[in-house]
């Protein structure tokens, strides 16, 4: 993946002060060196560092938003229904006897969605505030917007969570082998240059028992009309509505080609068990035809 | 596809054409009945059968619900979070105990069809094997009128019906019926509907040994024989077991 080429902006505010500044490129993985000091998005303005702070939470913000649009572009703007329903089928903070302690890590988690989800199906669903959440990201930039959307949480939401810049394919090892319940990645492990890596991570972390949990993109090849229309669609009008909204072609773009070289669902399941899961049933659940689908894999006792 | 099989089926035997790898046991169901080869392993994983199996223990208790799952999980030394991983939850359960009891009549039937008074010919062991299938019920049978409802919600309902369409194959395929003609699919139609409308009557059924589910299954079947075969009664069937149904799902909350 050479994302690196040509990283444009995802958001507009930023293009109109320096157009080429490397800032986030939505849903690009490899911006892996985000240094905030480096930055020239202000151009030769001088301002105080509180103000700056505030401006680059404001860009972030609307890469974040940028992402938010990608999403509703190509899951034809049910991809907050499909993360409702990731959360609600593995439930977080469900627990005999009820409110036993719980640890999730959510991997490409920058923006929140899935994590702050997971915590209202823990706290307020399942009355178990006993959660230790972990949102990670390769990205400094999209850990902010998650650090700043999370300030609007419940303050005994808030505490739960630990914010953690890491590259999903090679954890940290202060993620203990072992130590995890969930494991959770959205819209995510398509951008990763090693996916066998990170699936090997997934499992190294994670307590036997432990579940895997990937929502993606997918393919929805079992229906060819709707994949003809759907591959026309994402393929031709995406890029363009890219660059008529956001200004950002080649991101669009990006973001159709990536998901066309994600394996299929059997080909994907068949690397969760590789990796050493056992899945259940089919491995795999598909959402609006394919559009996207959940994997889960869990890890096995031995 | 699973070529070196050798198959002298009385009816197709359908596998898939998934590399065996992995995840075979995912794969291979069968959908009818091969004489010769042994049955493939289940539609279960191994964690997943672990699982599975320890809630079921549950049932009697929790119903065919999340909360027996997560039971079972712990007593098989997983975590709460464990069972989300399966695709169908509290209906995996469900799924379970049709399965589980479908693949015991096997070995039941062997004792069945031995000693003094056992069955003799189709007919008999026919009402044998389904008598016994519905008694292995029993422990669950305060749960089923539950299980039923979930079973007939869109989503699982495909399922449901495949499941039941499998016991009748079994159950006419261990009494020994083997003859392939039209008649196949109408005798397999028809015990579907008596086995199922069996259990409803079961579900309600107070007396003691279930005598009076006894009487239920008997007569329904001796009426299939004395109409005159199997066509006659299926429009029966579908009246009476449709409307039985209807009434037990209205009483669960089905909005129908
Ligand atoms: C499309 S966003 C997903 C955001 C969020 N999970 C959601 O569902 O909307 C993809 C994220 O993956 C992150 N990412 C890409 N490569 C990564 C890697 N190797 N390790 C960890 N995160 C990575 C990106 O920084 C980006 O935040």
């Amino acid at each position: 993946m050479n994302a690196r080429s040509g990283l444009r902006l995802g958001a507009r505010a930023l293009r109109a002060s320096t157009p080429r500044a490397p800032v986030a490129r939505p849903f690009s993985t490899t911006i892996p060196q985000y240094d905030q000091g480096k930055h020239t998005h202000f151009g030769y303005e001088t301002i105080p560092e509180a103000e700056k702070q505030g401006r680059v939470a404001g860009v972030f913000t609307n890469v974040a938003e940028s992402y938010d649009k990608m999403n509703d572009l190509m899951s034809l703007g049910v991809h907050r229904l499909w993360k409702d329903y990731f959360v609600s089928t593995l439930n977080p903070g469900a627990t005999t006897p009820l409110g036993q302690p719980q640890k999730i890590l959510d991997v490409a988690g920058g923006t929140g969605d899935i994590a702050f989800r997971m915590l209202h199906n823990a706290h307020v669903l399942n009355g178990n505030p006993n959660i230790e959440l972990t949102i990670s990201d390769i990205n400094p930039a999209m850990l902010e917007v998650g650090r700043q959307r999370s300030l609007a949480l419940p303050a005994e939401q808030q505490s739960c969570i630990s914010f953690l810049e890491a590259n999903a394919e090679t954890l940290p090892s202060s993620i203990q082998d072992n130590s995890l319940d969930l494991y959770t990645v959205a819209f995510g492990i398509r951008n990763f240059t090693n996916m066998r890596a990170a699936l090997k991570e997934a499992h190294r972390v994670l307590k036997p028992g432990g579940i895997f949990a990937c929502l993606e993109f997918s393919k929805v090849d079992r229906f060819p009309l709707f994949n003809a229309v759907y591959k026309q669609w994402s393929f031709s009008a995406i890029p363009l509505i890219g660059q008529l909204v956001a200004g950002d072609r080649d991101s669009y773009q990006y973001l159709v080609e990536s998901i066309e070289r994600f394996p299929t669902q059997v080909e994907f399941r068949d690397m969760i068990v590789e990796a050493g899961f056992d899945v259940a049933g089919e491995g795999y659940e598909n959402l609006t035809g394919g559009i996207a689908a959940i994997h889960r894999g869990i890890k096995p006792l031995r | 596809m699973a070529t070196a099989l050798p198959t002298r089926t009385a009816t197709r035997c359908f596998r898939t054409t998934r590399p065996r790898t992995c995840n075979q046991h995912i794969h291979s169901r069968r959908a009818f009945h091969s004489y010769d080869h042994p049955p493939p392993p289940g539609p279960f994983g191994a964690t997943e059968t672990l699982i599975l199996s320890a809630a079921y223990k549950h049932v009697p208790e929790h119903g065919f619900t999340h909360r027996a799952l997560s039971l079972g999980a712990c007593d098989a030394g997983l975590l709460d979070i464990s069972p989300s991983a399966l695709p169908d939850g509290a209906f995996s359960l469900i799924r379970y105990h049709l399965y589980t009891q479908r693949l015991a009549l096997a070995a039941k039937s062997s004792h069945i069809f031995q000693g003094e008074d056992a069955p003799v010919g189709v007919g008999a062991k026919v009402t044998a094997l389904t008598w016994e299938r519905l008694m292995a019920n029993r422990e669950v049978i305060h749960q089923w009128q539950e299980a039923l409802a979930v079973m007939a919600q869109p989503s699982h309902a495909p399922a449901s019906l495949k499941e039941l369409a499998m016991l009748s194959d079994e159950i006419w395929y261990l009494a020994g019926d083997t003859a392939v003609d039209p008649s196949w699919y109408t005798k397999r139609a028809t015990l579907s509907m008596i086995y199922s409308s069996s259990e409803l009557f079961m579900t309600n059924d107070h007396s003691p040994d279930y005598v009076e589910t006894n009487k239920f299954l008997k007569r329904r079947l001796g009426e299939v024989q004395s109409v005159g075969g199997a066509l006659g009664a299926i429009g029966q069937w579908v009246g009476f077991t449709a409307s039985a149904g209807i009434n037990v799902l209205r009483s669960k909350g089905a909005r129908i």
